[in-house]
């Protein structure tokens, strides 16, 4: 399986000269994101595309292909398979529509696609699907060339249009990415084997999935149940409603079953359900730069209240706790702002006004920090011209308690970008609205009782 | 009979209730038994052995959804109560099929009514259901599904993450329900479905429990008929 997501070359059949084609963008995507290996692009006429090098046809290249992008339509691509499976290609990225989500006709040409695929040994991935991408092989094989940033979180994606909306997500929220997969109708590849290959890769630290319905979800469980102590799995399963069932159906194939059903199978072997894409991406991010909390039970300071309502909602709806400060805390923070302050020393504290300088307000983290009614802090703090955001102080205080904290900078991206680098640096995930900290910081600590349930076992 | 004998005796891969309920028993799980009665003389000379009051039910294949067509008499106190219930039974199912038959079982008291439902999905293989019976359970869709096998903590969850728990643990001042008794089942069940593959579905709708204990007063199951090759 390496070498699909590791090729040293690789051919785009169905390679176009015209911008406007899915093949010509199959090209420029591998340049877009700087893939050192060979690049053979295949078309009858063509015989430039890019300054690449165009072979008529794939025998003409007459140099070992590693994985071969068929990008031409559904009928077409059979043969294609074939021709690929004669030559020793090892893997195939099948992007043609019109398989088993088309109906019976569909499925038997799917099936003959598969066929193909087996009896030479070919890997394939799709049919029906926007391709893949790895990161630390500098390769894009979608056909929306891109050049993402490296990271450690991995996504499944049953849909490319979702993927690709995770991608721009996770290029937003600052969160580096390792592998991209869109799985279309797993006709050869399924869920299951991807979860397997990127539950056992080193350059994957946190596995995210956008799923429809797959016909091989017990072993998609199974194998996230054995794979969870290892890394964490945050799954997006839509088709809750009747009618996005259908729509699944006429998708990538697969009637989605019971939500319910769906839903409480993966709590049960330890995966994460998230309920948007942007809640995918806040938990992978957490994920993939925080340590792990010892507990559920969260403390919050803000110098501003309204933030910390939605993110007291937000984690327990999620199963958090928010104790209160113990009296020692409460003592500690009195040195920091004065004794009898003008506001309530509570969690989540609010210190309004006296929390504006980052000075005091990373000793007010550490206080909080250092109450051992807590096992994982939110800091939240409003960009503003003329005073700073405390990211140095949090940095610190982090490293001093060992304890997580997840930072919510109430801010535009533009106005976070610098300081989201020094505290991820820190190892505290940063973001800009307090639903999506509140979530963030519910997936470090529901992972953490996943970890701790897991382990006991 | 034991579990092999049940499955290999069930014709058209139905368990009805007498079958379901003795392929229950021989698992070590509490039912009200029922007991065939050909005429409604058989159906009083039973009564007066369990005892009243009892509850008489139609037997058909045709007939699964039993109380929705007249299928189903609570409650019967006399001699004469009964008779007479026989007789609307067999009008009411003999219309559906002729050869319907008649069960004659104690009537359980009353308790909180749960649902255990076994069944095959096309993509999660055995799952196992549990809520709470009545309307509200459907309408609110608070159900909780597990993978088989399931252990003890799962079972103990399936009940908790309901909105209904806290009915079963003891609501405004009511006994808590015997938790433990429903994990006994729920465990069993889970056993018999890994040990016996041909079972592909199982209800037990509903369980009554109790402070202490708990009964299953309905049931039925569908065996996987598929040949072997």
């Amino acid at each position: 399986m390496d070498e699909f997501f590791n090729p040293k070359s690789i051919a785009i059949i169905g390679a176009s000269p015209t911008p406007d084609k899915v093949g010509f963008n199959f090209v420029d995507a591998p340049l877009t994101s700087g893939f050192k290996g060979d690049i053979y692009p295949v078309h009858p006429r063509a015989s430039d595309i890019l300054g690449l090098k165009v072979y008529p046809s794939i025998e003409d290249i007459g140099k070992p292909i590693d994985l071969a992008v068929i990008a031409l339509n559904q009928y077409a691509s059979v043969d294609a398979v074939e021709a690929c499976g004669r030559l020793g290609v090892k893997g195939v990225v099948a992007v043609a529509g019109g398989f088993k989500e088309m109906g019976e006709e569909g499925e038997k040409l799917q099936a003959r696609l598969v066929e193909a695929g087996r009896r030479y040994g070919v890997k394939i991935l799709g049919p029906n699907t926007l391709g893949m991408i790895n990161t630390h092989a500098d390769l894009c094989s979608v056909f929306y060339p891109l050049k993402l940033r490296k990271g450690g979180a991995s996504i499944l994606s049953q849909s490319g249009g979702a993927g690709l909306s995770l991608m721009h997500t996770a290029a937003d929220e600052g969160l580096g990415l390792s592998k991209w997969i869109g799985v279309g109708n797993r006709g050869g590849l399924e869920f299951a084997d991807l979860l397997q290959y990127l539950s056992y890769d080193d350059r994957t630290k946190v596995i995210g999935a956008f799923m429809e319905s797959t016909e091989d979800a017990r072993s998609f469980v199974e194998i996230a149940g054995q794979a969870v102590l290892e890394k964490p799995i945050v799954v997006y399963k839509v088709g809750e409603s009747e009618l996005a069932k259908y729509s699944a159906l006429t998708h990538t194939g697969t009637l989605a079953g019971p939500h319910k059903l769906a839903l409480d199978a993966f709590g049960q072997f330890g995966i994460l359900s998230v309920h948007s894409c942007h809640e995918l991406v806040s938990v992978c991010k957490a994920l993939a730069t925080s340590s792990l909390p010892r507990g559920k039970r969260v403390g919050i300071l803000t110098h501003t209240a309204g933030p910390s309502i939605i993110i007291v909602d937000e984690l327990v709806r999620r199963g958090c706790h928010i104790p209160p400060l113990q009296d020692a805390t409460v003592r500690k923070v009195e040195e920091i702002i004065g004794k009898n302050p003008p506001v309530v020393l509570k969690n989540p504290m609010d210190v309004a006004g006296l929390g504006f300088a980052a000075e005091p307000y990373g000793q007010l983290a550490e206080a909080m920090l250092s109450d051992p009614s807590f096992d994982i802090l939110i800091a939240v703090y409003c960009l503003h011209k003329n005073w700073r955001f405390p990211s140095a102080e949090l940095v610190a205080a982090r490293a001093k308690y060992g304890k997580p904290i997840v930072a919510c900078y109430v801010s535009d991206i533009e106005g976070v970008k610098g300081d989201r680098e020094i505290l991820s640096a820190g190892g505290i995930p940063t973001y800009t609205l307090p639903e999506a900290t509140a979530q963030a910081a519910a997936g470090l600590v529901n992972y953490a009782m996943i970890r701790q349930k897991w382990g006991s076992r | 009979m034991n579990v092999n004998e049940i499955i290999a005796a069930a014709r058209d891969g139905l368990l009805l209730e007498p079958e379901a309920k003795s392929l229950l028993s021989a698992l070590g799980i509490t039912t009200t038994a029922c007991y065939p009665a050909a005429e409604a003389d058989d159906a009083v000379r039973i009564a007066e052995q369990i005892g009243y009051p009892v509850v008489l039910k139609a037997k058909s294949p045709l007939l699964l959804h039993k109380s929705d067509n007249g299928g189903v008499e609570l409650d019967l106190r006399s001699p004469g109560a009964v008779t007479q219930a026989f007789g609307r039974i067999k009008a009411a199912s003999s219309a559906i099929d002729a050869s319907a038959g008649v069960t004659v079982q104690k009537m359980a008291a009353k308790g909180i009514e749960v649902i255990v439902g076994v069944t095959t999905d096309a993509h999660f293989g055995k799952v196992m259901m549990f809520g709470l019976g009545g309307v509200l359970t459907e309408l609110y869709n608070d159900v909780s599904f597990r993978l088989l096998p399931i252990g003890e903590p799962d079972a103990r969850e399936m009940m908790a993450s309901l909105k209904a728990y806290r009915f079963l643990a003891g609501f405004r001042g009511g006994p808590p329900a015997d938790i433990a008794a429903l994990v006994d089942i729920m465990l069993k069940v889970s056993r018999a479905i890994v040990e016996y593959p041909a079972i592909a579905e199982l209800e037990l709708n509903p369980i009554i429990v109790y402070p202490r204990g708990a009964t299953v007063v309905d049931a039925r199951g569908r065996l996987d008929v598929r040949p072997f090759n």
